[in-house]
């Protein structure tokens, strides 16, 4: 019954089976699956559907509905043996006039939405051809481009479409393969049809002239091309690139507040996803200039922001720019298939030119095999006319000879016989009705000969001469020009966008905060808070400095190393916790400590008047207020606050470069220029003078002699006083306290101190609590009228 | 003094030492070697909070040439010898003789000591044969001397002295502990433990048997103790330094701890100066501490951990060396020798004392924090991969094997892997014809569903991961990667069985991908097959050929009659056969095809190349080899 092969094992190399599996896998994706066909634009799977709607199902725009599983079950029946869901899926996309530009499938029911909305059920909905795509079909029949057999060798499928215009620009594709990728986006009827106009009556240009037409992509869904016309001039040239691609919008006024409406959003882009998006950064307070957003899209987008001043919307643009999807880069990668030598197309990335050039060369050859089909036709049909024109002559003859027959085989062997026609022609006058022998009919045969030869004649010249068939396709485009041409969606150049520029401090609430720093280097901001004694902190911690700021100014940690690391106060977490780590926002070098804070809000530095910029001026130096710092070894730098005022990187920048190993910088404080120093050092020496006498610095270095130390002797405790009675308050190692305040220990700098113990040591420094919040009275000044104030007041 | 009141007030107190002598274990713990030191543990732990407590600086233990005579004297303040206001008797002799008597029920005169709650002198006079209690205090010297813990002497004025402190000399009783002989190297380690503890301390030691002389002092404290029990262990340190703490107000609290390559964690605690061997309260604290601290610090310092990596305690707290020495004023110890702290509260404290020093320390030393992190990482890692280690033995060793395999498995009945088959096949639809045509005695089928895994661009955990993948190995049964052991192969060939379309091409490719790369043996060994399913059905009259390929189609459809038009159709998936047609034609060992995998002699490299050109992440790679291989591809999908 049945002859199989010989049982057998053969050995195959692992790298030959792979090689040979995969490579088949490759080229049938390529070929047959995720790339298009730069003759009609289509995949596989799309062309196989419109090719059973069309011919099989006859889904003709004229006619009714079809239910899509009729569609999908037939394709998959005959043409495309592969799962049910990706063919529905691919005949849904057809149909959505978000995602081509020009429909092909005309969709009845929900076929999705720009929000990610799958379309229901095969089974619910229904699609028929939409008339541009009987564009693509219509000279199926006119036997203008080759089949192959299906899958199965049971059926015939046309390997490509009689494309008409060049679906692949104008409706666009994305695919996936092996290898390679596409992605063309969709582009203007008219514009492609124009370039294609110019290519046939100059074959010679290039991409760059064809791009006067073309001017950019149209995306189906709008929005704003924001490229240079250098840039996709050139990305047509090269065949990929990048679409920077916005979303269009305008301000409503509404009763209290301003609308900001987006009409149309990038091409691609999940609407739900984006509003989401926008929602969440609302809600995290990231973009303070909106206060809701709406999606009040219908069939038409609408997303509303409502922004409290007119004159928000432009920020809260520019940051939605920036964050979410309201501007996207499409990345465009012109690969498709184009003929090649063998049978099989050949992936290619093309420039606009080839895509245009092959389509043209398609679109030609198309044409010219209708006109010989068309032609054969005719042909045909006279020499029908000819025999019947023959036997009118002749007519009784004729009607004796077929009655004296003995069949029609017979009948028809004599009739060629006795008038020289052909087996086609006898059996023609054979089918002849008895009607048709009525003495008129002989004229309208000859009428119709006439005329079908004069057809015939004109086709023939038409085939004779290529310009003449380029003069065919040329007015064909033209018509079809004339019937889908639709105005351009996507503006292309930023004039339709105003520029925004984004400032990231725009987006900051503006609000006055206490910053807690503690001595082991948490940082925190809170709105308020009861006492100190109840602040949070960790055990074994203690709260080192407490400012008071703007949200929008800047604060500055100076550290035991010498780094300045300088932090936006809206960046200090705002919590009643423990708040972070200084290390989390700046990378600390091992044992480096926070031994200053000063905020840059005129709140938190001491008060400056004309009088101190003026003396300063006339010392040469920049105005105050100064940073003031005090290392272990004795030195003493002074600089100005307002060059570390700027937000600083990870690293810091350095104020001080404290000497060796064992050396660091006791404490840093800001001065206005009036204070004391006042030192004490473990040796128990003690010296105050007044803060001038150390020279400003213009970078970091190491400082000039604060207190002259004897040998292993080091600085304890520094700090700066402005009053006679006061200053650093030392602790001895038999428990007495000392303070080193001027009115005793009054010396000038690079002095060794007045000796305070002679054999005793300083063992404690009380290191109070730096209120920067308490420098001046409470004011009820707006801070946003402040915060626009130089820092370092000079105007 | 008057004797009669003396002897009165004496005989109550010597009733309050008779329980010790009758019952020693209950204050020392037994009379064995253990009990016998703990006497002079207790006189130097005496010694020892004179020190801790400031007074003392120096002291002396000798150990007589008899082996059996201990003399502990220190530098201190000397025991009181004034009268007892309300007993009217020395005070020293109220120490040594009264049970919970001594300076340090009140915390007025000790703030912590390791005295064994109170008991210490007086249990120590009462089992020693003979005791001197000398004291210098106030420029004079006093002695008295006692027996059982009876005084045989009054305290009597010695003449002037210089300094203060007090010594004490004693002599165990062989009554009590039969023959016996102190261990001076047991007594060394002890007292180094002390000065370890405590910082600064200096003890003497001297055998008067041998001579030796020994001082003892170590001014780094618990980090010269952690040094030197790393040192011991021959680990090395994680980070450059130690994290210590010394907590100075009360209660005291002394830690050192280091991260190391050792295994296993080793916590070493005391209480008063005492080793809490069975850890307790405190210990716990200090391991609580260490998992918060750390796991504390990657949260504020937003450190990020490996994908899928989960830290357990014991990761964070793998190769940690540490020394905790809690002074408390009131130790409650647990268990028979008590070896086990038991407040409650010490938990609490010692974590939250701990806890944020080491948080911070880690937050200040991020080279420090950055290399324990890495650490703990590693520790994370191994464990995970010695429980997959340990599950995958678990998985071999189960008593019923076949419990252990997949449940789309549809196994053959004989089991001798000599002649069992496995078909690997490609999809649900064809596994069902697979299972109902197959040999059910000799050939198990695995149906996979769509595409497996690209095992080159995955690790092992990923593949591991992979419910197909996992299924093919578990069905296998000979384990994967390292662990692979042939032997256990349970089918001697294992064929993948695909539909001749391009997507069973590649799963073919994915799945030889997976053999070279984890299951190679096999391969080597021959193990390995494709299997032959015919792409086209050839039928004429009543006849049905299949074959393989075109040539095979052509050849047969030029033999058949001129006249005859044979219906010629492709199979598109192996679920197109009914189940005997593809017994015949694929699964029958006497007429099927089938395509051994191999590695060829001198194409290692070549193997190597095409697979990870092809299967690799780089996809410029796998563009090249396809543009350059294209021309050798014979038919594509449509």
């Amino acid at each position: 019954m049945s002859a199989v092969s010989a049982p057998d094992v053969q050995p195959v190399a692992l790298h030959e089976a792979t090689r040979h599996r995969y490579l088949n896998y490759a080229l049938s994706v390529i070929t047959a699956r995720a790339l298009p066909d730069v003759r009609d634009g289509l995949k596989p799977v799309q062309r196989r559907i419109l090719y059973a709607m069309f011919h099989n199902l006859g889904l003709r725009p004229e006619a009714r509905y079809r239910k899509s599983a009729a569609v999908v079950g037939e394709v998959m029946a005959k043409y495309h043996p592969h799962g049910d869901s990706s063919i529905y899926e691919a005949m849904v996309r057809m149909a959505q006039p978000f995602s081509l530009r020009h429909p092909l499938v005309d969709g009845q029911g929900n076929f999705g939405s720009m929000d990610g909305d799958g379309a229901a059920a095969m089974r619910y909905t229904e699609c028929k051809l939409r008339p541009l795509a009987v564009e693509l079909l219509s000279e199926i029949k006119q036997r203008t481009v080759d089949y192959r057999p299906n899958y199965d060798g049971q059926h015939f499928e046309p390997v490509v479409l009689p494309a008409q215009f060049p679906q692949l620009l104008v409706n666009g594709t994305e695919g996936i393969a092996v290898g390679m990728a596409t992605r063309i986006p969709p582009h203007n009827l008219v514009e492609i049809i124009d370039a294609c106009i110019e290519l046939i009556d100059d074959p010679q240009l290039g991409s760059a002239e064809l791009c006067k037409h073309v001017r950019g992509p149209d995306f189906p869904t709008g929005g704003i091309i924001l490229n240079e016309p250098g840039e996709l001039q050139q990305l047509y040239e090269t065949g990929s690139g990048p679409v920077r691609v916005q979303s269009r919008w305008h301000t409503e006024k509404a009763s209290r507040r301003t609308l900001v409406v987006i009409t149309e959003i990038p091409y691609a882009v999940n609407k739900a996803t984006l509003v989401e998006k926008i929602g969440g950064l609302v809600a995290d307070r990231k973009v303070p200039q909106i206060l809701d957003v709406r999606d009040e899209s219908t069939d038409v987008v609408r997303i509303v922001l409502e922004v409290r001043k007119a004159h928000d919307a432009a920020p809260a643009m520019a940051y939605l720019f920036k964050h979410t999807a309201l501007q996207t880069n499409y990345h465009v990668n012109l690969t498709c298939l184009v003929p090649g030598n063998a049978q099989v197309p050949e992936p290619k990335r093309c420039n606009l030119r080839e895509i245009l050039r092959h389509w043209l060369d398609f679109r030609f050859e198309t044409v010219r095999r209708r006109f010989v089909y068309e032609l054969e036709k005719l042909r045909e049909r006279i020499h029908i006319l000819e025999a019947l024109a023959i036997i009118f002559d002749e007519l009784d003859e004729a009607i004796r000879i077929i009655r004296a027959s003995e069949g029609k085989r017979d009948a028809a062997e004599q009739l060629m016989v006795r008038f020289g026609l052909d087996d086609v022609q006898a059996d023609a006058i054979l089918e002849l009705r008895l009607y048709k022998l009525a003495k008129l009919e002989i004229l309208s045969i000859l009428e119709e000969l006439e005329e079908k030869q004069a057809e015939a004649d004109r086709i023939a010249s038409i085939l004779a001469s290529d310009e003449e068939l380029w003069s065919v396709v040329r007015t064909e485009l033209l018509e079809i020009r004339k019937l889908y041409g639709e105005e351009r969606r996507t503006v292309i150049g930023g004039d339709e966008a105003p520029s925004l520029d984004f400032d990231a401090s725009a987006y900051i609430v503006s609000e006055r905060a206490y910053v807690i720093v503690t001595r082991n280097g948490w940082i925190k901001r809170q709105a308020s808070f009861t006492e100190v004694e109840k602040i949070r902190i960790r055990e074994g911690d203690a709260i080192g400095w407490i400012a008071r700021a703007n949200t929008r100014r800047t604060i500055t940690f100076f550290s035991s190393l010498g780094g300045a690391y300088v932090l936006r106060v809206d960046d200090v977490p705002a919590t009643t916790g423990y708040g972070d780590p200084v290390q989390k926002h700046f990378a600390f070098s091992d044992g480096e400590r926070i031994v200053g804070v000063a905020v840059h809000d005129p709140q938190g530095l001491p008060a400056i008047d004309d009088e101190q910029r003026r003396q300063a001026n006339l010392r040469e130096e920049p105005p105050p207020p100064y940073g003031v710092a005090v290392t272990r070894k004795g030195r003493i730098l002074r600089f100005a606050l307002a060059q570390h005022n700027d937000v600083s990187n990870k690293s810091g920048r350095r104020y001080a470069k404290p000497q060796g190993a064992g050396d660091a910088v006791v404490a840093v404080y800001v001065a206005a220029g009036s204070e004391e120093v006042s030192i004490a050092s473990e040796q128990g020496r003690a010296l105050t003078f007044p803060v001038l006498q150390a020279n400003c610095l213009k970078g970091a270095g190491k400082g000039v002699t604060g207190m002259k130390l004897r040998p292993g002797d080091f600085v304890l405790a520094f700090e700066l006083t402005t009053h006679r009675l006061q200053g650093a308050t030392v602790t001895t190692n038999q428990g007495r306290e000392e303070v080193v305040r001027p009115n005793k220990y009054r010396g000038s700098r690079a002095g060794r101190g007045k000796v305070v113990l002679k054999r005793d040591r300083f063992v404690s420094w009380a290191q109070p609590i730096l209120r920067l919040d308490q420098l001046h009275a409470e004011s009820d000044d707006d801070d946003d009228d402040q915060a626009g104030l130089p820092l370092d007041g000079s105007k | 003094m008057p004797a009669a009141t003396y002897t009165a007030k004496d005989i109550a107190v010597l009733e309050g030492l008779e329980p010790v002598r009758k019952r020693p274990g209950m204050y020392i713990g037994g009379t064995g070697k253990d009990g016998l030191h703990h006497l002079v543990w207790e006189v130097v732990d005496n010694a020892v909070d004179e020190a801790i407590n400031g007074y003392a600086s120096t002291i002396q233990v000798v150990l007589r040439s008899d082996g059996r005579t201990i003399v502990v004297s220190d530098n201190g303040r000397g025991i009181p010898v004034d009268l007892h206001p309300r007993l009217k008797i020395p005070a020293l002799q109220v120490i040594l003789t009264t049970l919970h008597a001594g300076g340090k029920f009140d915390n007025d005169s000790y703030i912590t000591s390791g005295g064994l709650h109170g008991v210490g002198s007086s249990v120590v006079n009462a089992l020693s044969e003979r005791l001197v209690a000398t004291v210098r205090r106030d420029g004079k010297e006093w002695q008295q001397r006692y027996r059982r813990g009876k005084a045989r002497t009054e305290l009597k004025g010695m003449g002037p002295a210089r300094g203060s402190g007090t010594t004490i000399e004693f002599t165990p009783d062989v009554q009590i502990f039969g023959e016996y002989e102190f261990d001076p190297e047991l007594i060394v380690e002890r007292l180094e433990v002390s000065t370890f503890l405590n910082k600064g301390l200096r003890i003497f030691f001297k055998d008067q048997g041998t001579g030796k002389k020994v001082e003892l002092r170590h001014d780094g404290g618990v980090i010269d103790y952690l040094e030197a029990i790393r040192t011991k262990a021959e680990a090395t340190n994680t980070t450059e330094r130690p994290f210590t703490l010394e907590r100075t107000e009360a209660p005291r609290i002394d830690v050192a701890l280091s991260w190391t390559d050792a295994p296993r964690e080793r916590f070493h605690s005391f209480v008063n100066g005492i080793p809490t061997r069975e850890g307790g309260t405190h210990e716990q604290g200090l391991k609580d501490a260490i998992v918060k601290a750390v796991r504390g610090y990657m949260d504020a310092a937003d450190v990020s951990l490996p994908r899928g990596l989960k830290l357990t305690a014991e990761d964070i707290r793998e190769g940690v060396f540490a020394i905790c020495s809690l002074f408390h004023p009131d130790p409650q110890f647990q268990g028979q020798t008590k070896d086990k702290l038991n407040n409650p509260e010490a938990r609490a404290l010692v974590e939250g004392v701990v806890r944020s020093e080491l948080e911070h320390w880690l937050l200040d030393n991020r080279t420090a924090a950055d290399a324990i992190l890495h650490r703990v990482v590693m520790a994370a890692k191994a464990r995970q991969a010695s429980r997959a280690a340990t599950e995958q033995v678990r998985r071999k060793s189960a008593v019923n094997r076949r419990l252990n395999l997949p449940g789309k498995l549809a196994d053959c009945s004989n089991s001798d892997p000599r002649v069992c088959e496995l078909f690997i096949v490609e999809g649900d639809s064809a596994g069902g014809s697979a299972k109902q045509g197959r040999d059910r005695k000799t050939q198990a089928i695995l149906p996979l569903r769509g595409k497996v895994l690209n095992a080159e661009q995955a690790s092992l955990k990923k593949v591991l991961g992979n419910n197909e993948l996992s299924d093919i190995v578990k069905a296998l049964g000979c384990g994967i990667g390292a662990d692979l052991k042939a032997d256990r192969l349970r089918y001697g060939k294992v064929i993948l069985l695909m539909d001749a379309d391009s997507d069973g091409h590649h799963i073919a490719t994915l799945l030889l991908t997976f053999f070279f790369r984890y299951l190679r043996p096999l391969i080597d060994a021959g193990h390995v097959y494709l299997a032959q399913p015919p792409l086209f059905r050839i039928e004429s009259g009543k006849q049905t050929w299949w074959a393989l390929d075109e040539g095979e189609r052509d050849a047969i459809v030029r033999k058949l009659p001129p006249r005859a038009k044979p219906q010629i159709s492709r199979f598109k998936g192996l679920g197109e056969m009914m189940p005997k047609t593809l017994y015949k034609t694929t699964l029958d060992p006497e007429s099927r095809r089938l395509l051994r995998v191999t590695i060829p002699e001198g194409k290692q490299m070549e193997t190597e190349s095409v697979v990870s050109d092809l299967m690799g992440k780089d996809p410029a790679m796998r563009f090249k080899a396809i543009t350059e291989w294209m021309s050798l591809v014979d038919e594509v999908d449509i």
